[in-house]
């Protein structure tokens, strides 16, 4: 049984970085990854939205992250969505880094990274903090490297999903997945199927990555680190029951577009062959400007049941420019109705600063802000848990 | 860009309108050269000869030119500029007094080619066309890469001065003779090793750059060849954009293949199964033609023209000159010897340049007809050559660059092996034909609206496979058949 709660002190050890030599004091390593925890895939191109959505969920399962959630629909239930508390690691980062770029013969370094539970006297922090050194940041913050062509990151988030009323007793392990810091490799494994592996101790080959274009002009050390990267994100595929796909609208770059499309082609293509289910998330629906005022008006009114009709917005009006795509798959990996949600992780309040409002529900000002207030953040979790529903439904039914 | 913000500036000039032409004065340049006709002439004699073509040409375009000589040390002969009539005959007795004289400094005359190309920022911009006929033996200042790679230390590296950062060059080298031995012709390994060297470091830097060497041999592939050099200015081809310039133009082109209503020229493009066109329904140009046009990459004379189509010859050489009655006049003569649909392709384009449209469409609209009594191989060549005046005489800029994208991709991997070509001519193939099963999801022409776009969506998969494919195929990485998959690649991500 697994009943979410906070640890003791003695529980709260440091995880150490796993990067270079063992330290004259070694502190405890974290217990790592649960092997029978439920894996999903979260997936999307460069700045898509993967190291937010990370964050937000991490945050999310601490419970006391300020955030207000507007449903989609009226009637939505609790999302029964928890942090998982008998894991003593609830977020680990690696960064596979190229030791030297200007080395051809240079290696691959790993560093680990552990976020991990900690009691939450102090409501107003984060409940997960980076391990060692780190905590007093009191937020997480984007990776310090500079350059996203000699490293990606693998991010692995550990939580519970359950039914509501049912917490513990029938709540199941889940491991939430995505190679970030180089969404082009996720880009180009689901893109080239040629790509694709067949089975956990596969590896992606040199030979193989041709498919991938100008791979050949790429400096050694990056075309290591690549096939490393899509290697380590199929073999996850293989054990992975659902995908989640971050889509972002208004892309301004043709080149951006095409991945994109190319991306969402190969994960319909993926999802079909391998019988998995998909979600997808439009993230950065703050950008899209009826999605905007519709939230809005939902804050001002305090109703905070959102009636955007998501699924006339993206097919009718081409939200995310991907309409014949998803009228073609609709009804196959996905039902364009109940699977595609419009994510937003912080709503703007129109002049460059989050949208804060009170307790009562009454939109802040700028000065009313400097003192405090409740970013409006909508249906980030809707798309996660949806993903959660459709693989337990599927164990129920026997399907797939 | 910084330069949204800045006060508008006056339009610059385009950096495909300046040209610098670096002429040989060696003493080599005395020797002669063979007419196809057994005749002979200096070398010089013809350099000189196309210099005043070029002239005349660049005084009616309004192209900045501007000339670089060299034998023992480089010097400007012309400063870049404009050419006006009114200064046009001081140009040329400049250029009659060019003589040859000592030996070559190439190296340096590139390098001072390259400075009057070059912008207060420091990038090259514009086009240099060098054109010797022997080995670099006296420059002093400058030098390319060993062919290995290995900087001189005894020189200033020629490749950082011709292309820095930001640059946008071409470089066209035309080489007379083979120089198997030396001084008896260009040193064509060492200058393909430097124009190799020039591809590197701009692939390395982001540059654009072009780059071509040919080797002439007689006097009228000299001539031609200088001639056309500054005729036959093309945008960098698929090889050398970038994949920025690519992924832009390919958006433009599947705009073609987007709306059949406002691009209907595309239609003949795809094969006469492509489109499965409803008998019944007028077809606004008249049937489906092909030609046999002149089989040019870019729609301009190649060398030998005149050689191969007699009397054709002379009417395109006057169409160059900017002679358009002279060049009708000489059309009307070869009239009988050529096949109509040539005839019918040349009085559209020579009346199209002559401010005539209406005319162009005529004449075009015969070629189209005539096209109709030509078969072979080569007409999807010469569809395209239609395909293309008529974009260019309906100002439609996305029909056209579609089908330049074609005819450019297909000319640079002609080296290719035949499966790689084949492969790549079936890839265009479906691409043309997705507009078919794309109008089918966008304009309620299918019953089913989910049916006919799962069908949309598994052709684009079948090409995408066939893109993967030929990715694997193209084992040399060749960058022609690289820019071409990138293309589709988009265009296949545009058609959704």
């Amino acid at each position: 049984m697994v009943v979410p709660k906070a640890k003791g002190a003695k529980a709260r050890a440091a995880a150490r970085p796993s990067k270079g030599p063992v330290p004259a004091k070694p502190k405890r390593v974290p217990k790592r990854e649960t092997s029978d925890a439920t894996k999903i895939a979260l997936v999307g191109i460069p700045a898509s939205g993967k190291t937010t959505y990370f964050r937000f969920l991490a945050g999310h399962f601490g419970l006391n992250l300020p955030v207000l959630y507007l449903p989609a629909r009226p009637g939505s239930q609790t999302i029964p969505l928890y942090g998982d508390l008998d894991e003593e690691v609830v977020l680990e980062e690696s960064t596979y880094e190229a030791t030297n770029p200007n080395d051809p013969e240079g290696g691959i370094e790993t560093t680990t990274r552990f976020y991990v539970n900690r009691p939450m006297d102090d409501p107003t922090k984060l409940w997960v903090e980076l391990a060692e050194s780190r905590g007093e940041q009191g937020v997480l913050t984007k990776y310090p490297l500079p350059t996203k062509y000699s490293q990606f990151v693998e991010m692995k988030m550990r939580f519970r999903y359950g039914l509501p009323g049912e917490r513990g007793r029938s709540s199941r392990a889940m491991l939430l997945h995505t190679i970030d810091e180089a969404g082009g490799i996720i880009s180009d494994y689901f893109t080239y199927d040629r790509l694709w592996l067949d089975a956990a101790d596969a590896e992606v080959t040199e030979r193989q990555c041709h498919v991938i274009p100008h791979f050949d002009s790429w400096r050694p050390d990056r075309r290591g680190l690549w096939r490393r990267g899509l290697t380590l994100l199929g073999r996850f595929l293989q054990d992975a029951e659902a995908i989640v796909l971050l889509l972002a609208p208004s892309l301004p770059s043709l080149r951006d577009q095409a991945q994109q499309v190319n991306l969402a082609r190969g994960v319909f293509r993926y999802v079909e062959e391998h019988n998995l289910p998909l979600v997808i998330a439009i993230s950065k629906a703050d950008k899209l400007p009826e999605f905007y005022a519709e939230v809005e008006r939902t804050v001002r009114d305090r109703t905070f049941q959102s009636a955007f009709d998501s699924d006339n917005f993206l097919l009718q009006r081409d939200g995310s420019g991907m309409g014949t795509i998803l009228v073609a798959h609709d009804g196959q990996a996905i039902s364009a109705k109940q699977d595609v949600f419009l994510v937003a992780s912080a709503v703007s309040g129109g002049d460059g600063r989050p949208l804060l409002i009170s307790e009562s529900g009454a939109a802040l000002s700028p000065e009313e802000a400097e003192s405090g207030g409740v970013p409006v953040m909508v249906n980030t979790t809707l798309p996660i848990a949806r993903a959660c529903e459709r693989i337990l439904s599927r164990r129920s039914t026997g399907d797939g | 860009m910084n330069a949204l913000a800045e006060a508008p500036a006056p339009p610059a000039a385009r950096y495909e309108d300046r040209q610098v032409l670096v002429l040989d004065l060696s003493r080599s340049m005395l020797a002669p050269l063979p007419e196809a006709t057994g005749a002979v002439r200096q070398k010089i004699e013809i350099a000189r000869a196309a210099v005043y073509q070029i002239l005349q040409n660049v005084s009616r375009n309004g192209t900045r030119f501007g000339i670089v000589s060299f034998s023992n040390t480089p010097r400007v002969v012309v400063p870049v500029g404009e050419i006006h009539a009114a200064n046009l005959p001081y140009v040329q007795s400049l250029v009659a007094m060019l003589t040859p004289a000592g030996r070559s400094a190439i190296w340096d005359a590139l390098a001072l080619g390259a400075d009057l190309l070059r912008e207060p920022t420091g990038e090259v911009r514009g086009t240099l066309v060098l054109v010797t006929d022997g080995w670099d033996n006296a420059s002093s200042r400058f030098a390319p890469p060993e062919p290995n790679g290995a900087p001189r230390t005894d020189r200033a590296d020629l490749l950082v001065h011709l292309a820095p950062p930001g640059s946008r060059l071409t470089v066209r080298v035309i080489g007379i003779g083979n120089g198997t031995e030396r001084d008896k012709g260009v040193d064509s390994g060492r200058m393909g090793s430097f124009l190799s060297n020039l591809r590197a470091l701009a692939r390395a830097t982001g540059v654009v750059a072009t780059s071509s060497y040919q080797e002439v041999d007689t006097a009228t592939e000299l001539f031609e060849e200088i001639v056309q050099a500054f005729l036959d200015i093309e945008e960098p081809s698929p090889a050398e954009l970038s994949q920025d310039d690519i992924a832009r133009d390919a958006a433009q082109a599947a705009k073609a293949l987007k709306s059949p209503n406002e691009h209907a020229t595309v239609a003949h493009l795809g094969g006469p199964d492509a489109l499965a066109p409803d008998a019944s329904a007028p077809d606004p140009e008249g049937p489906t033609l092909e030609v046999d046009v002149v089989p040019t990459a870019n729609g301009l004379l190649p060398p030998y023209a005149k050689d191969r189509y007699g009397p054709l010859g002379d009417a395109v050489n006057a169409y160059l000159a900017a002679d358009y009655e002279g060049a009708l006049q000489h059309l009307e003569r070869a009239r009988r010897l050529i096949p109509p649909v040539s005839y019918s392709y040349w009085r559209a384009k020579i009346a199209l340049a002559h401010g005539d449209p209406s005319d162009a469409a005529r004449a075009l609209l015969s070629a189209w007809t005539a096209s109709e009594a030509v078969s072979g191989p080569g007409r999807v060549r010469i569809v395209r050559r239609l395909a293309l005046l008529q974009a260019r005489l309906q100002k439609d800029t996305e029909t056209e660059a579609l089908v330049r994208f074609l005819e450019e991709s297909e000319s640079k991997v002609e080296q290719q092996p035949p499966e790689i070509r084949a492969s790549l001519r079936a890839l265009f193939d479906g691409l043309l034909e997705l507009r078919g099963t794309y109008q089918l999801t966008r304009m309620g022409a299918a019953d089913d609206p989910a049916a006919a776009a799962r069908r949309h969506e598994a052709a684009v998969e079948q090409i995408f496979g066939g893109v993967q494919d030929l990715r694997l195929e193209n084992t040399s990485g060749d960058r022609a058949v690289e820019g071409a998959l990138d293309f589709i690649e988009v265009c296949l991500a545009e058609m959704r």
